[in-house]
């Protein structure tokens, strides 16, 4: 339903008679992260989060991709990071449940690669980024990669004595590798 | 007489534990250590900690429902001096770790404690929700670092009696503790 909705309102927004829409494959896809703790590297990623993306290759302009992530469901493997996680000084689930990237009018850039700029919100807390992505279309799906480097501290994840590097670097990365079967328009 | 084994097991796992603990909190907070391994010092102290509490609490509910094997002739004075050094012990012993406990919950670190790497552990109740948890947290560390000064004197204390009873006047009450049978001095 809010998907038929949401296609609904992209229909209103202007572009679509060249738009295709793609249906994300989820358990397919992947939406990681990653940072350096004490100096040692880690990497997690997100178990619930849903993808709609609006996109025709020959008019990548007219694109649209929202992606909402739950970041109760971030999880890196390790028991006391992930229980950290969700608290008010991280992600602060209970205050801020979801974070969004919502890109409009994607960019090519030559070949398969493309850009997707976009607001992406954290915490409450909106910045315009651009996500960089690969793409390959081999006839009704598609794969696309991207990686997008963050600072968290931008986004006010890590609060307090966690503000600082000293224990966990600001520069945080995103991976995104989404496979996607094109569902018509 | 000797002790039951469980007492003498859980005197020696006690015994080693807190000695482990006093080593550790020294080098802590004052060695200067890298970031991570300082980090995971912390961790296992508090691992140790909870596991030394368990195991004092074990102790003293098998103390409290098994006479202890009775004391030799003895003057007045060093029997209440003997009481009272046992009971500084088990209080620091049953203190300091809850003043511990209390520390990591009253954290700005606000940091899960997860026993051994394995077992989740719950902060107190009340620490984690203070509005002025820098200021309470100082405090607590100003009094679980005294009282850890305090109890390794106790230590000392009744560790240099043991070898007084045993080495001087050969009394043999240091025999009760030792898990070997046939120990001689």
């Amino acid at each position: 339903m809010k998907r038929l909705a949401l296609l609904a309102a992209l229909s209103l927004l202007a572009t679509p008679a060249l738009a295709a829409d793609w249906t994300v494959d989820v358990p397919h896809s992947h939406l990681g992260f990653s940072g350096i703790q004490n100096g040692a590297p880690f990497q997690g990623s997100f178990g619930a989060w849903t993808a709609e993306i609006a996109f025709d290759p020959a008019h990548p302009d007219a694109g649209h991709a929202k992606v909402t992530i739950e970041l109760s469901s971030a999880k890196t493997g390790d028991l006391q990071r992930d229980g950290a996680l969700p608290e008010a000084e991280w992600f602060d689930v209970k205050a801020f449940p979801e974070a969004t990237f919502e890109a409009s009018g994607f960019v090519a850039k030559g070949g398969d690669v493309y850009e997707a700029p976009g607001k992406l919100t954290i915490r409450g807390i909106a910045k315009d980024v651009v996500l960089p992505f690969t793409l390959t279309v081999t006839g009704d799906k598609a794969a696309a990669k991207g990686h997008l480097s963050l600072v968290r501290t931008g986004f006010g994840v890590g609060q307090g004595v966690w503000a600082t590097a000293e224990w966990v670097g600001l520069d945080v990365g995103v991976d995104v590798d989404l496979v996607a079967t094109k569902s018509g328009s | 007489m000797r002790y039951h084994l469980v007492a003498i097991i859980l005197h020696w796992v006690i015994a080693l534990g807190i000695l482990v603990l006093i080593a550790m909190g020294l080098a802590m907070t004052h060695l200067g250590l890298a970031p991570l391994l300082k980090f995971q010092l912390y961790q296992l102290h508090k691992s140790i900690g909870i596991t030394v509490l368990l195991a004092v609490l074990l102790r003293l509910a098998w103390r409290l429902s098994h006479r202890p094997p009775p004391l030799p002739a003895m003057p007045p004075l060093e029997k209440a001096a003997a009481e009272g050094t046992h009971g500084m012990l088990y209080l620091l012993m049953l203190v300091i770790p809850l003043t511990g406990w209390a520390l990591v919950s009253v954290s700005p670190f606000n940091l899960p404690t997860v026993l051994y790497g394995l077992v989740p552990w719950p902060h107190l109740p009340v620490f984690p929700d203070l509005v002025n948890k820098a200021e309470v947290e100082a405090v607590v560390k100003f009094i679980h670092g005294k009282l850890a000064w305090a109890l390794t004197a106790i230590v000392a204390l009744h560790a240099g009696a043991a070898l007084r009873h045993h080495f001087i006047l050969r009394d043999g009450i240091l025999r009760r503790m030792l898990p070997l049978k046939d120990f001689r001095s």
